[in-house]
């Protein structure tokens, strides 16, 4: 330690956390040193001050902490399982996919096909023959609609037999 | 006959029921306080310091019993908390956060700079006002000042513990203390 100036032993010398030679040094600079004891002594001062005033931490539920810290340590002491276990957890899953896939595949009809579009022509056409057909009662049809009477048959009084 | 703390981790070593909770129910306080004066931030503290604990449970039979328990377990947890704020300033560098002022890389966000819990009931308290204005200016310290301050003002550990703690000499934690008291000095007196 220098005699120059003992700026950075002060705190130390203040919280009393020197050894007795390096003490009687800084004592012996203190002595002789009016800046040094000025400065020991605003040090002293905000060292009382931080100690008096330290605020204290938001409050906590020791049961709860304790509690979460077992549940932790137990995830982590299970260690190399644990992380094997996230590893092969999807493995279910995909067998499980695979094989409502097969059975879906396997459950169609062998026939089942899109429908082919010459085929759905040739239907709508056969309709639309049909109806030519039958035109006049298309006509009728066409007329009780203009009129709302489809809409309404229930409406309509019931036919007189005989 | 109450085991030491040291006769407690060796036994944890050895896992022995029950001796883990002691440690945990001896040390819990002081562990989340000392997170919490680092880092400034609940749950932060809280995931800390059950960290520091699972550390411990993890390599108790590492503890050689050449320094006190309490020294070498604040290491573990202020290593703990000190890689949680890297892992919390890297974050902030990835998303852009920027500090505006120009006091160097260190500074904290500025939602962790509310003033400590303190009470300022009565108007007109200088005091009281004061107090809360050292904590906050603690606040924005490095983390190793900071961490320099709590143990040492408030824990009460001796030079060569805080020495300990943070792995550095006990010349660095001298040069700490006093960067960091002599900051405090000047911005209080600055403030008048």
């Amino acid at each position: 330690m220098k005699d120059v100036h003992v700026d950075e032993w002060l705190i130390d010398h203040v919280r009393g956390d020197l050894d007795p030679a390096d003490r009687a040094r800084v004592d012996v600079h203190l002595t002789a040193c009016a800046d040094c004891r000025a400065s020991r002594d605003r040090f002293a001062a905000l060292i009382t001050e931080l100690a008096r005033t330290a605020p204290a931490p938001p409050p906590i539920h020791w049961g709860a902490y304790r509690a979460e810290l077992r549940e932790r340590l137990e995830r982590r002491t299970a260690g190399p399982g644990r992380v094997w276990g996230w590893l092969v957890r999807p493995l279910p899953a995909l067998v499980a996919a695979g094989l409502v896939t097969v059975l879906v595949l396997a459950g169609l009809p062998a026939g089942v096909r899109p429908p082919d579009p010459i085929a759905l022509d040739n239907t709508i056409l056969a309709t639309e023959l049909d109806m030519i057909a039958r035109l006049d009662v298309v006509q009728q049809l066409d007329l009780l609609e203009d009129f709302n009477v489809i809409g309404e048959l229930d409406e309509l009084p019931e036919p007189q037999k005989g | 006959m109450e085991s030491s703390d040291e006769q407690l981790c060796r036994a944890v070593a050895e896992r022995e029921p029950g001796a883990f909770d002691l440690l945990v129910e001896r040390y819990q306080e002081r562990a989340y306080r000392i997170a919490w004066s680092v880092l400034r931030d609940r749950e932060d503290a809280r995931d800390c310091s059950q960290e520091a604990f699972i550390r411990l449970h993890e390599s108790a039979g590492s503890f050689a019993g050449q320094s006190k328990f309490s020294t070498w377990f604040y290491r573990i947890l202020v290593n703990c908390c000190l890689d949680q704020q890297r892992r919390r300033r890297g974050w902030r560098r990835l998303v852009g956060w920027r500090d505006q002022r120009a006091d160097g890389p260190d500074e904290p966000d500025p939602v962790e700079q509310a003033p400590a819990p303190f009470t300022d009931p009565v108007e007109g308290m200088d005091a009281e006002r004061r107090m809360t204005r050292v904590w906050a200016l603690v606040d924005e310290l490095s983390p190793q000042q900071r961490a320099a301050v709590t143990l040492s003002c408030r824990e009460g550990l001796a030079t060569k513990d805080i020495a300990a703690v943070l792995s550095v000499s006990e010349a660095t934690v001298r040069v700490h203390l006093h960067r960091a008291l002599s900051t405090l000095r000047r911005r209080l007196g600055d403030e008048g």
